[in-house]
């Protein structure tokens, strides 16, 4: 089992696809995951089931991989995950989930702003759209991410790797998305925007869900109080005015298509 | 080894007492690990009680700060390995201690002037004694730099309770 641990999840699933079907019982998605690439004894550890779980979803893995029952399975070492809602996100990780808040409400927006290219309004606001993402999601959010709390984790972990990737993949959609634009391809933009919709939903839903409680449990007292005295230096980098202008396009654009979608009903 | 005195004039620094004289302690803290079987004391830093700090002492800088209500050392076994080690501390009553209007005037300037790192509060599970985190939090609304929080609830039977990010 423990050579097994070691392994990438893709490999294992592969060899053993009762495992995937494992997983996803305890809403572990890795079979979709594009990835894979991550240790199955990572997967475990940063999923934090409860012990009594864990124990049950080794074991049943154990024998999907050995059914003579010949594999072995490792009692966990790490702390018991606090219970739920005994210990939130610590306020720097907070403050991210909370900037998630309002680049979600922007990605509720993309269906309707994808299905209205073709005119120059619909293109225009579009392009604020993309503005936004820029700005708030990359320029703003990311790069604390990616500058700062990213750097206290092992850059070769697997997690981090894909969280890299998907912010590499949004800015590739991004780029798509404008240069369809620009060459009035209404329907290769559409396709740009809802797949960056679709990935960042997924990205932030990994984040709130996994990664950033996983980062919690990892992060010292004192690493959190330095993360969050980093995050104040970097947002204090922006023009407030520029940032209160970004959340209130959000919430402009949001009125002005439900009135759209009113009026068309 | 030799105590580094140090005569830090806060704002509240009272005179030549010995009991209230700043001494910085966090060498001998980190050489003695004290011999097997018995709890070597982690604390830093001379004086802990509130009224008798100054913010200015050097320990404070930057300082992962406990701040503990009088009670929770004594109800909690492990307090100096969990709570003290590698941090400042300062201790106060909210329910007896006089002049608390000082109190949260020296937390604010331990935010603002010693730019503590972060703080945790640490109260007994008892009603009166939620006054304590009351008294950081408005330190913390009246302080121009932000820090996070967090509170620790210490059971009287010496659990812990709750441990929350204010
Ligand atoms: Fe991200
Ligand atoms: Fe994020």
């Amino acid at each position: 089992m423990n050579k097994d641990l070691e392994q990438n999840i893709k490999a294992i699933i592969s060899s053993f696809p009762a495992v995937g079907d494992i997983l996803n019982e305890y809403k572990i998605g890795c079979t979709s995951c594009a990835a894979g690439t991550c240790r199955l004894k990572d997967i475990v550890e940063i999923h934090n089931l409860p012990a009594e779980e864990e124990e049950k979803l080794m074991g049943r893995i154990a024998l999907a991989i050995s059914p003579d029952g010949g594999l072995k399975v490792p009692k966990s070492g790490r702390k018991p995950a606090a219970a739920p809602g005994t210990l939130k996100y610590s306020p720097p990780l907070r403050r991210l989930v909370e900037e998630h808040l309002l680049i979600k409400r922007l990605l509720a927006l993309l269906p309707r702003l994808a299905a209205d290219l073709g005119s120059e309004e619909g293109a225009g606001l579009a392009l604020s759209g993309l503005d936004f993402i820029r700005n708030y999601a990359d320029k703003y959010h990311h790069a604390k991410e990616e500058e700062i709390l990213f750097k206290y984790f092992d850059p070769d972990l697997e997690v981090i790797k894909t969280m890299l990737k998907d912010h590499a993949a949004g800015r590739g959609h991004v780029k798509g998305a404008a240069e369809a634009l620009a060459a009035k391809d209404a329907a290769a933009a559409a396709a740009h925007l809802l797949a960056y919709r679709d990935l960042l939903s997924e990205h932030i839903k990994k984040e709130d869900e996994i990664l950033y409680p996983w980062m919690d449990r990892n992060l010292s007292l004192n690493q959190v109080g330095e993360l969050f005295g980093k995050f104040a230096e970097a947002d204090s980098k922006f023009d407030p005015a520029a940032i209160a202008r970004q959340e209130a396009f959000a919430a402009d654009l949001e009125e002005k298509l439900a009135d759209e979608a009113a009026a068309q009903a | 080894m030799e105590k580094k005195h140090s005569s830090h004039g806060g704002k509240h620094e009272p005179c030549g007492c010995p009991g209230a004289q700043t001494m910085d302690l966090r060498e001998e803290t980190a050489a003695d690990a004290g011999p097997a079987g018995k709890a070597p004391s982690m604390l830093r830093q001379w004086p802990v009680q509130l009224h008798l700090v100054s913010p200015m002492a050097p320990y404070f800088q930057k300082a992962d700060l406990v701040v503990a209500a009088d009670c929770t050392a004594f109800a909690y076994g492990n307090f100096h390995a969990e709570f003290l080690k590698g941090r400042a501390a300062v201790i106060a009553c909210p329910k007896l201690d006089d002049g608390q209007e000082s109190y949260v005037e020296k937390l604010q300037s331990l935010i603002e002037d010693a730019k503590v790192n972060t703080l945790t509060v640490l109260t007994m599970e008892v009603p009166c004694c939620g006054g304590l985190l009351a008294m950081v939090q408005q330190a913390a609304r009246n302080a121009k730099r932000k820090v996070p929080i967090k509170s620790i609830v210490v059971g009287i039977g010496g659990t812990i309770k709750s441990e929350e990010w204010a």
